[in-house]
């Protein structure tokens, strides 16, 4: 037993070390293509694909928007994303609870020229897993929804602090759920004080154009780097 | 990636022989053991809230919390009269029958039905055997009607699925009729439960059910 146990720990190690490497090669790519890379993440059920559906909505007329799907096994998403007029991959995770580097890299091979400018991966629906593997992504963007509760940034600490940008979702259904937004920052900003934060409802649009502004701000500025890196 | 997957299957097959051992001590000492499982912020603690204080007089029930980190729920139970153990699983996104195990070893009272309260997630905890005798899961109306679809193995390991929220039906487009159907292909023998544990609508059903199977338990 106690042999098989410091077999997982070593795998464990070498399975971090080699996302990392993978990632390092997804930066590489992306720099390479000049595209901006996007990892969604969020609870089942906050809200991912009502944001992304907004987010293509927004800015397809400026950029070439490509989207992975990881489902584990479904494809309702990408019937949804595909219908706002984003280009689609379905990446089937198979019972794994994120989506790691590698797969990354792998379903970035498979978008077709001209390349996307922008790539949004809608990570498994999940608050823990997904955190602990860097996807080589420019941009973590998390979702928390009003009705989950201000109090996620104490419960699953990690996803908080290794967030860029995190958007409360929902803020339409405040009135028939006790959710106190200036204390759910507050919680945020002691795991992350850099992290921005964006009240918003996907569903009545409310708050969404200062987000979107913040993102495409981000955007241009990331993408303009990645030209300057590649003329060098 | 092959000595992965080969430890994967070490780990659960060695699971799987602590989870049956547990399942049997527990029966043993006379606890009724429900493993609870859903996505974070449906409802866990809200729903053991209520049934505690419902049943108080009916079943002395003990809860353990398993966290990532924090203990604002075992406060909430604490505060309620009811036994309950925090259990810190320190990164780890599910409980295995080990853990349970060290967990219950914990319990100072004498109960009688104990909650495994999981992490939320619904991918992870379901596909490892924690030694409950029932395995019940939540989804949350806000989390919306197509999570059958995407998060099947959950719907198909669980006895009794409680859909929670009920009361924020306006709010949301959520369709329970094609929930129904969609756990159903998944899963025939589950018992569903629509409720809101907020405004008590539906609870009695579940609360029934609960007291319903630990009987089946103690006879069995």
């Amino acid at each position: 037993m106690n042999d098989a146990l410091f077999d997982v720990i070593e795998v464990r190690a070498g399975v971090e070390a080699e996302n990392d490497r993978y990632a390092a090669q997804v930066r590489d790519f992306t720099q390479k293509k000049g595209a901006f890379l996007i990892n969604l993440m969020a609870s089942p059920g906050a809200g991912k694909t009502s944001v992304l559906c907004r987010i293509i909505d927004a800015l397809s007329a400026k950029y070439r928007i490509g989207v992975m799907e990881a489902d584990m096994d479904a494809d309702v998403d990408s019937h949804t994303v595909t219908a706002h007029g984003a280009k689609a991959l379905q990446l089937r995770t198979g019972t794994s609870c994120h989506v790691d580097a590698k797969m990354m890299l792998f379903g970035l091979d498979c978008f077709k020229e001209p390349f996307p400018d922008v790539i949004i991966l809608e990570n498994v629906g999940n608050l823990v897993c997904p955190a602990e593997f860097d996807v080589g992504a420019d941009l973590k963007l998390m979702i928390l929804s009003v009705p989950e509760g201000d109090d996620k940034p104490l419960k699953y600490p990690l996803m908080f602090t290794v967030s860029d940008l995190m958007l409360i979702n929902k803020i339409d259904t405040a009135p028939i759920f006790d959710f106190d937004i200036e204390k759910c920052k507050e919680h945020v900003r002691k795991l992350n004080p850099r992290m921005e934060v964006f009240p918003v409802s996907a569903k009545t649009e409310n708050g969404m154009e200062s987000f979107l502004l913040r993102l495409e701000a981000l955007i241009e500025q990331t993408l303009a780097e990645k030209r300057k890196g590649a003329e060098k | 990636m092959i000595k992965v997957i080969e430890l994967k299957r070490t780990v659960t097959d060695s699971n799987d022989r602590d989870a049956e051992r547990l399942r049997r001590e527990l029966k043993e000492r006379g606890i009724f053991l429900i493993n609870l499982m859903s996505a974070p912020g449906s409802g866990k603690t809200t729903l053991l809230s209520r049934t505690i204080t419902d049943l108080s007089g009916k079943a002395r029930i003990g809860v353990m919390e398993a966290d990532i980190a924090s203990d604002v729920d075992a406060l909430k139970i604490d505060a309620l009269g009811a036994e309950s153990i925090q259990v810190h699983t320190d990164g780890m996104c599910h409980m295995d029958a080990g853990m349970t195990k060290s967990g219950l070893a914990g319990l100072e009272t004498d109960v009688q039905i104990v909650f495994l309260e999981n992490i939320g997630n619904l991918i992870c905890p379901a596909e490892f055997d924690t030694g409950a005798h029932r395995n019940v899961m939540i989804l949350s109306l806000p989390e919306g009607d197509d999570k059958p679809l995407k998060y099947p193995l959950m719907f198909q390991k669980c006895d009794a699925l409680i859909i929670t929220k009920m009361d924020a039906a306006p709010y949301f487009d959520f369709d329970l009729d094609a929930v129904k159907k969609r756990v159903r292909a998944l899963n025939p023998m589950i018992r569903i439960f629509p409720l809101s544990a907020k405004t008590g609508d539906g609870m009695e059903a579940w609360e029934n059910w609960l007291l319903n199977e630990w009987e089946k338990q103690k006879n069995a």
